[in-house]
């Protein structure tokens, strides 16, 4: 059973994938932030996490980096926003046309998501991470 | 004026007239005393020298031996002694000289003093020892002429003094003039310098050292007062000079940061938008998953997530425009170039009804800029200005000039200047002030997002240029906007400016 946590601070967009992620057939977690996150992630098995990089308390950067630490095996997806707001405190030191996708990929995510993303993107993220399709 | 001139001088005159009413009359008196002693003494000096002699001569001659011999020396004595009686008592009988004055009565008493008695006569007695007994001479000396004499002198001494004291007046009067001058003109430029005139300045010569002191004193002061002035009014214009120069930068910053506030609340609001539209479109696509859903309700969700959708474009057109100008890169290049290109774009897109006119200068230097967000720039001008020409025939204008700033030999930089001129509506004050912002627009909804503006000025800014709108209502606008120009072209190469 393919697990996947769901770690974004706004109710609506962790029900919104989950029930996508659901009707595809997984088994589907869901934390408000990264404590929240990281709690759930020693308690059982994750394969895949979906995680917002904007949250109050600690920012989404900074858990990705934990869990990569602590969690090396997990898959990680990153989303995000996608405007300059959010990554005021995250200045870029290269010119890339994803600015804010360079930091997350720094920190150890391995595919990034922007939102809002078409349900078949978030699926086809899911199942590359995982190397197959869900059977 | 004129009151004062005359009491320094009156006061000065009346001085010396006092001063000389005092004097004057002592040294007159004093003077007249001095002339009336001396012309008595001589007189009596002369009398009794003249007394003494003819004494000796009957002393020593014979001729008291007889009458004739006694009578001719005493009229000797009347001719030429100035005497008017001469008497020889000798033996109680008295011979009297008949050329005398007969009238002349004799006195008992002798030697009175000059000017006594009250005939005007001198009388001298004197006893004379001659062969054995004494007889006694008597002479009356006429006092009148030494009176005449002393009176000429008088008279004399009194137009003397008479002529001193005119001159002395007027030495006086002059050099009350004289001093009054300086004093006059010391005093009317006080008076300026009091109602505020500076100009005036002091130069009084004089030789009274304290109205010179005074002078070069009142001077120093004017000068410091002119200095002084300067300073308070060339600091007030400076003042004025920052105040306004401060006023026209926090009109500026204000404008700046409503602009940057708009700018970056519309960038938050595109980050909140696109969080919502999440679940927008991610429930939607789950709902219409479900097979079992009515045709009618299909086609209503199919049209929301397609709105949904749309509403995603839209955001990301705002943020991919906000990273643009972040990663604008910034190279040297030929205004020129892309002015001609943008022509060509443009009036293959504009309608007939639109006039194309085309001011280039020669020679322009290149500037500093992004080719394809120049480029974006000059479209939405072309397109801004045709929009407002829409529907009516107008002439557009391209232009590009170099543009000299003033004193630009001081260093400044030159500029190129690119306007674009439509004849279209024009702009009232009030829109102008907003043109710039961000989904500012004055067109009906669904013709435009307003976001044309704001993107020129958003290129504008990350250049380092500026951009000035030119406006008249019902006449049509001029959109100017100034690029730094670069001085020599000698690294030609790829500048990586961070944006930003």
């Amino acid at each position: 059973m393919q697990r996947i946590l769901i770690v974004d601070d706004e109710g609506d967009v962790r029900d919104s994938i989950k029930s996508v992620l659901d009707l595809a057939g997984y088994t589907v977690r869901t934390a408000e932030n990264a404590a929240d996150a990281l709690d759930q992630l020693e308690r059982m098995p994750i394969d895949v996490v979906i995680t917002d990089i904007i949250m109050p308390k600690m920012n989404g950067v900074q858990a990705i980096e934990s869990i990569r630490k602590a969690f090396p095996r997990v898959r990680i997806v990153a989303i995000s926003g996608g405007g300059n707001f959010g990554l005021a405190a995250y200045q870029p030191t290269a010119i890339t046309t994803n600015a804010y996708l360079a930091s997350a990929e720094k920190a150890g995510a391995h595919l990034v998501l922007t939102k809002p993303f078409e349900a078949e993107d978030l699926i086809e993220a899911v199942e590359k991470l995982l190397g197959v399709g869900h059977a | 004026m004129v009151r004062l001139r005359t009491s320094f001088a009156t006061y000065v005159t009346v001085c010396v007239v006092a001063v000389h009413i005092v004097l004057l009359p002592a040294l007159f008196f004093g003077m007249g005393y001095v002339i009336r002693k001396s012309h008595e003494d001589l007189f009596v000096e002369h009398a009794r020298t003249f007394a003494r002699v003819l004494a000796e001569e009957f002393e020593v001659s014979v001729a008291l031996e007889s009458r004739q011999r006694t009578e001719d020396l005493l009229d000797l004595a009347v001719l030429h002694g100035e005497a008017r009686y001469a008497e020889l008592f000798d033996g109680g009988v008295g011979t009297r000289s008949r050329l005398g004055s007969p009238d002349i009565a004799v006195p008992r008493h002798s030697d009175l003093g000059f000017g006594q008695g009250g005939d005007d006569i001198y009388y001298i007695v004197l006893p004379i020892v001659h062969a054995g007994h004494s007889a006694e001479l008597r002479l009356g000396f006429d006092e009148l002429p030494t009176q005449d004499r002393i009176h000429l002198a008088f008279g004399r001494m009194l137009w003397l003094l008479a002529g001193y004291l005119s001159v002395a007046i007027g030495i006086a009067i002059i050099l009350s003039h004289r001093l009054s001058r300086p004093i006059r003109r010391l005093q009317d430029v006080s008076r300026a310098i009091a109602s505020g005139d500076y100009a005036q300045v002091l130069n009084v010569s004089t030789g009274i050292r304290e109205l010179h002191d005074l002078a070069v004193d009142l001077e120093a002061m004017r000068h410091e007062l002119v200095g002084v002035n300067h300073r308070l009014q060339a600091k007030i214009k400076e003042k004025e000079q920052s105040e306004a120069r401060r006023e026209e930068l926090q009109r500026q910053l204000r404008h700046r940061q409503r602009l940057e506030t708009v700018g970056t609340l519309a960038s938050g609001i595109a980050h909140e938008i696109n969080n919502v539209l999440v679940p927008i479109i991610l429930f939607t696509s789950t709902v219409l998953k479900d097979a079992s859903l009515a045709s009618g309700s299909r086609a209503y969700l199919e049209r929301v997530l397609g709105a949904a959708r749309r509403a995603k474009d839209v955001v990301r057109k705002i943020l991919t425009f906000s990273r643009q100008l972040d990663e604008a890169k910034l190279t040297l290049i030929d205004l020129r170039v892309v002015t001609m290109e943008g022509l060509n774009l443009f009036s293959a897109l504009a309608p007939p009804s639109i006039e194309i006119r085309t001011q280039i200068s020669e020679a322009i230097p290149l500037v500093k800029a992004d080719a394809t967000l120049a480029l974006h720039l000059m479209m939405n001008l072309c397109t801004n200005a045709y929009q407002a020409m829409e529907g009516a025939d107008g002439v557009l204008t391209i232009g590009l000039r170099n543009s000299e700033q003033a004193g630009s030999d001081t260093g400044t930089p030159s500029r190129v200047e690119l306007w674009v001129s439509d004849t279209g509506h024009g702009m009232d004050a009030d829109t102008v002030e907003r043109i710039f912002e961000p989904f500012f627009t004055t067109r009906s909804v669904g013709q435009g997002t307003g976001l044309g503006l704001s993107v020129v000025h958003g290129i504008v800014e990350s250049f380092g240029g500026s951009i000035t709108v030119e406006t008249k209502i019902g006449a049509g606008s001029t959109f100017r906007v100034f690029f730094p120009a670069v001085r020599q072209a000698n690294s030609v190469g790829d500048l990586m400016v961070p944006g930003g």
